[in-house]
């Protein structure tokens, strides 16, 4: 599943995340704020490009996140199933 | 369109923001259409915080006690009341206590997941 995560709930969605042995993380908004130490240990994470532009922050991630833009958000939405924490 | 399951989420501290009483009227608003939806109203994170017994929920009773009437209850996150602190015994009767793990069984069922 994929667990949309923004800064506010970023714990709790997490912890569902790192239950779920293919889970997708895709950090939104605030929440690409997420330092590499507080991302939990899944298969893929991604953050909005946009929104880590914007923040100038892309060196908190790490190298684990992969930048994405909004069209490969939307596809990644569509072809998922989504369990929102944002 | 067919029945779907949807889980309603509620995230935030109950006062101060509209959070949860949007999400019960939105959830009735799911619960009560042509399509009859099954809904699970499940309160998490801070969220927990409205179901401590003594909670002023004047203002979103009429909600509950549709959605009661329409088969749905109440459920909270036990883990998230542990990572609060708060006593399971402090938690209004009318709330049914889940674990994390039988909520993730719950969310892989649903169809749809949204968070208040």
């Amino acid at each position: 599943m994929l667990y949309l995560i923004d800064i506010h709930h970023r714990k709790i969605g997490f912890e569902y995340a790192k239950m779920d042995p293919e889970a997708k993380v895709v950090l939104i908004q605030d929440g690409v704020f997420t330092t590499a130490a507080e991302l939990p240990d899944v298969p893929e994470v991604f953050a909005v490009k946009e929104d880590v532009e914007r923040r100038a922050i892309a060196k908190r991630l790490g190298d684990k996140v992969k930048l994405i833009d909004y069209d490969e958000l939307v596809d990644l939405l569509m072809s998922n199933k989504v369990i929102n924490f944002a | 369109m067919a029945s779907n399951k949807i889980m309603v989420q509620f995230l935030n501290r109950p006062f101060g923001t509209i959070h949860y009483v949007e999400g019960l009227r939105a959830s009735l608003g799911i619960a009560s259409g042509w399509d009859e939806h099954e809904v699970y109203l499940l309160f998490m994170g801070e969220g927990v915080y409205y179901a401590l017994k003594g909670v002023n929920r004047t203002d979103s009773l009429k909600y509950i006690h549709t959605l009661e009437k329409l088969g749905f209850g109440l459920n909270v996150e036990r883990e998230s009341l542990q990572e609060l602190g708060i006593d399971e015994s402090d938690i209004s009767e009318e709330f049914n206590i889940v674990s994390r793990a039988e909520v993730f069984e719950l969310m892989k069922e649903q169809d749809f997941t949204v968070d208040f």
